[in-house]
């Protein structure tokens, strides 16, 4: 899962703009993903991070606070 | 009888109910209260910025109400459900004005479109309000929410902005169903179906319907939008929705 991220800042930045593919497969290794509002989902595949309650949205991509959480350190 | 436009904003947080949900709840509110109609909700994007502080989607939430109920007692029950339902975290703001003698449309549009494109701050957005009267209040944390929610009436002025929340069953399930446009309109209540281009599509053309079937807000209306694919009319996905 953190392979799709990178840490920067404290912040844990999807390496892939808004590519799906890259997000479906993230999601699905991932044991944090919680759906978010239905009205708010991108994906038409429900396994995404673009779907995710805990993505929060940034210019050209998004970060993920689940790993934020995760990892409130920075370290793997 | 006098119609409102009211638009909430930054009522959520992760984990909590969605902004939507809660102008949804209040527009049942309202027109219980007054005897009144609720339309549906539209969601409308606002500009995403490192300098805008939201919890993860910067999104407005507007309806109208058509009914006889004082703006008085609209803020009373408004805020004491914002109040009641907003996140711990939130900076919830109101927004609304009657639409029977609002003159100033041009104004509210151009706010609503600058919140898009730019960063813009809570006393612009309480300047405007006084200079047009449009009634703002803050209802918790830093009361950020007032930008988004005068920005929210702006957009659904404008009348091109946004996806209405919310879905429509009309069987499909997860199987494929071919419907004409008269029955898709007939049982969802939404005033056209629309190509990506904003062309119309007439009664008798026939639409497949599969999964999430939403409608955007176009030219002043909902509409179902759709696209051609593989040979056929189909509802738009969600990637396609997404710019809306």
């Amino acid at each position: 899962m953190t392979d799709f991220f990178e840490c920067r800042g404290g912040r844990w930045w999807y390496r892939h703009g808004v590519s799906l593919t890259e997000a479906r497969l993230a999601a699905g290794a991932c044991q944090g993903f919680v759906p978010d509002d239905e009205d708010e989902q991108v994906d038409d595949v429900p396994l995404s991070c673009v779907n995710c309650a805990w993505r929060r949205w940034e210019q050209g991509s998004f970060q993920c606070l689940y790993l934020k959480r995760l990892h409130p350190d920075n370290s793997l | 009888m006098p119609e409102y436009l009211i638009a909430i904003d930054d009522t959520d947080d992760i984990g909590t109910r969605g902004t939507g949900d809660i102008a949804q709840q209040l527009g049942q509110i309202l027109a219980i209260d007054c005897g009144g109609v609720a339309s549906p909700v539209t969601r409308h994007q606002l500009l995403v910025h490192p300098d805008i502080p939201y919890t993860s989607h910067n999104s407005a939430m507007c309806f109208a109400l058509k009914g006889d109920i004082s703006p008085q007692r609209l803020k009373q029950l408004a805020s004491e459900l914002l109040e009641a339902e907003s996140a711990a975290a939130a900076d919830p703001g109101l927004a609304f004005m009657c639409l029977s003698s609002f003159t100033s449309n041009a104004a509210l549009v151009e706010f609503g479109l600058a919140a898009k494109r730019r960063v813009l701050t809570k006393d612009e957005a309480y300047g405007l309000a006084a200079d047009i009267g449009v009634h703002l209040s803050e209802h918790g944390g830093t009361g950020q929410g007032v930008i988004g929610a005068l920005a929210g009436l702006g957009l659904r002025l404008e009348g091109n902005d946004g996806r209405l929340k919310g879905h429509f069953d009309v069987g499909q399930g997860d199987d494929e169903l071919s419907l004409p446009v008269s029955v898709l309109l007939a049982q969802t209540g939404v005033d056209a179906v629309i190509a990506l281009d904003d062309t119309e599509l007439a009664d008798e053309v026939p639409v497949r319907v599969r999964g999430k079937l939403k409608a955007v807000w176009r030219q002043g209306r909902s509409a179902i939008l759709v696209s051609f694919r593989d040979g056929a009319w189909r509802n738009a996905g969600k990637q396609e929705l997404k710019e809306y």
